[in-house]
């Protein structure tokens, strides 16, 4: 658990001196307002906070030994989500079909949001945004799912509104111990 | 069929199992769903015997390349040996009992048990031990005698690497016997073979194997319904309805069901042109290494189980095992086959296009979980597992066909492959040993 949070946390060493008090306020309300965006299934709102060049990334967890120099995820090998936005409209499309038993009675979510840190991003109008998450779940009467993680976005700031543009999402679990993930997180 | 269930001890000698399935209605009881008892002797008379799916090569390269997984519910290690053979070590150290390996796959030069620091090498024998000077004088101990016990026979078919727990077990290739034409379709269509892309899909439902298991070898029925949804995100439409001409074959309780009027069908649910101009285009070097019959059904809609517990979806390509970690507990892994040979783009489709079906976020396996689960749970009432299940669509359908090998069923909606399933199922839960057991 060390190593993959350790790997988790790779550029938790860079100081996030340059992002002002304003922007980092407007990055954590801008992601706590997704959160309950998603909790809703308001996923109209939702794809609105998208920016069209979104890269969702969702690698699968290895559990691999600590010395193994492959590393426990990687962008070549099988990922949850590895889409783009018309990838993730495709997901939307099913999760509001009349026949998409599987949310019907709808899932009850909470996307829970917090260790926010804003660091500087690559880019002019860019910013770096790490959090961890606990995503409960609860469907039909008694089946219950809890993930936690970790995510790293790239958030971009244009015309006066910020939309994510990057999101790289690591769940601490190697098998995911539920039979679906009909979630995004 | 109330009336005919097994007393405690005709379950426990297996002798109950004919009238758990009751060939002459078609009907199935429902306790095979989550009885305990039922679940231990499948783990003995099923798991330790059959020939099961562990890894394909690809997976294990080089030597000291081991992947981990089950033969039932038996973690074991595949391993590349030193000579490139493969072993085929069960994962428990022979002292007390606990892993010799965590990790899910890698490159090592031996185990070693954490408890009491045993070591092995690649090839299962022990290499050493803490405190050695102890055991050493301790009569009776002898190291060269001890080492990870070892599936029985190991065996590979075009790059899909099987093991057996049970030395009577016939050849793999009589245990897969006349489905192995059917498997080429998959496995050789191309001279260069196939591997598995990096990565897997491991992921647990609350369900008994077989439904899902069921549901694979031809469950056709399911996939215009419980997939709608999926289909509407995938194509804007359902699903096509089911055409005459589908077909549901079976041999030795492996099933494949096809309709290759639509022969890039399930290909299609990936998602990417590419993919179907890679079929389209390669269609006629296909007929010509494996005849037009076989070419046609590449990409087809269609779904297939190697009996007891490995599924695969020749269109999307997912390969995947059932591994039974309780009679209520699937932990299932998924794989992505890809011809070596096909371009990067092609492989890189495949991956995602099947993160996008076939994955636990999958547009189509997302409402699969749900209904095996409840079917399990729901099975299990006072009330629910007094009645018998019903597998009799499609009885009276089989037609002689020449083309074809194996027992053929005319329409793809059809109980067929899941009649043979569990008479299988049940050959094997009643026999005493593998001379009871022949072809079908």
């Amino acid at each position: 658990m060390d190593g993959h949070l350790g790997v988790l946390t790779e550029a938790a060493a860079v100081v996030p001196t340059e992002v002002s008090h304003t922007v980092s306020r407007q990055v954590e309300r801008f992601l706590y307002r997704e959160a309950r965006l998603l909790d809703q299934g308001d996923y109209d709102a939702w794809l609105s906070l998208l920016a069209p060049d979104i890269h969702y990334w969702m690698p699968v967890i290895e559990n691999r030994a600590r010395d193994d120099p492959e590393g426990t995820y990687a962008p070549e090998r099988l990922a949850y989500y590895d889409d783009t936005i018309d990838d993730l409209r495709r997901r939307i499309v099913r999760f509001q079909a009349k026949t998409a038993w599987a949310e019907n009675p709808a899932t009850r979510h909470v996307h829970v949001i917090s260790n926010v840190e804003v660091e500087p991003g690559d880019s002019p109008g860019e910013v770096v945004a790490h959090s961890v998450f606990v995503n409960y779940r609860s469907r039909s009467e008694r089946d219950e799912v809890v993930l936690f993680g970790r995510r790293r976005d790239v958030l971009r700031h244009r015309d006066g509104v910020w939309l994510l543009a990057r999101r790289r999402i690591l769940i601490a679990q190697n098998v995911l111990l539920s039979k679906n993930l009909n979630v995004f997180l | 069929m109330s009336e005919q269930r097994p007393t405690d001890t005709e379950m426990l000698t297996g002798r109950g199992s004919t009238c758990w399935y009751d060939e002459q209605n078609a009907c199935l009881d429902r306790r095979v769903f989550w009885d305990e008892h039922i679940y231990d002797q499948e783990l003995e008379r099923i798991f330790r015997r059959c020939w099961l799916f562990v890894a394909h090569e690809s997976q294990i390269p080089k030597p000291g390349a081991f992947v981990s997984t089950y033969m039932g519910n038996t973690s074991v290690l595949v391993v590349r040996q030193r000579d490139l053979s493969i072993k085929v070590l069960v994962n428990t150290c022979p002292h007390r009992g606990n892993r010799v390996c965590h990790a899910e796959l890698g490159n090592a030069r031996g185990f070693v048990c954490n408890y009491h620091g045993w070591s092995f090498g690649l090839d299962g024998r022990m290499t050493g031990l803490h405190e050695a000077a102890v055991f050493e004088r301790t009569p009776g101990f002898d190291k060269r005698k001890i080492g990870l016990p070892q599936a029985a026979q190991i065996a590979t078919y075009k790059g899909l690497v099987f093991a057996t727990f049970d030395p009577a077990a016939p050849p793999l290739d009589e245990y897969l016997g006349a489905y192995r034409w059917y498997l080429d379709i998959v496995l050789d269509n191309d001279e260069r073979g196939t591997e598995f892309l990096p990565g897997a899909f491991k992921s647990v439902m609350r369900c008994n194997w077989k439904v899902p298991a069921e549901n694979f070898t031809g469950d056709a029925l399911h996939a215009g319904w419980t997939h709608d949804a999926g289909s509407q995100a995938v194509f804007g439409k359902g699903i096509n309805p089911t055409s005459e001409d589908g077909l549901q074959i079976n041999i030795n309780g492996h099933g494949w069901q096809v309709d290759s009027k639509y022969p890039v069908g399930n290909a299609a649910t990936l998602g990417y042109k590419s993919i179907l101009r890679y079929f389209r285009e390669r269609e006629p070097a296909v007929a010509q290494r494996l005849g037009a019959v076989r070419a046609r059904m590449a990409g087809a809609i269609s779904s297939a189980s190697i009996f007891p517990n490995f599924s695969f979806l020749p269109g999307q390509s997912t390969f995947r095992v059932w591994h039974p970690l309780g009679p209520r507990e699937v932990e299932l892994h998924a794989f992505v086959l890809v011809n070596c040979g096909a371009p990067a783009e092609i492989k890189e489709a495949y991956r995602k296009g099947n993160m996008m079906t076939f994955s636990p976020t999958g547009l189509f396996e997302i409402d699969d979980g749900e209904n095996w689960e409840f079917c399990t749970q729901s099975n299990r009432s006072a009330e629910s597992r007094r009645q018998p299940s019903h597998y009799g669509l499609g009885l009276g359908s089989e037609v002689p066909s020449s083309e074809l090998p194996g027992n053929v069923f005319r329409c793809q909606v059809n109980d067929a492959n899941q009649r043979a399933f569990y008479r299988r199922w049940a050959q094997f839960m009643s026999a005493k040993s593998w001379t009871d057991i022949s072809a079908c």
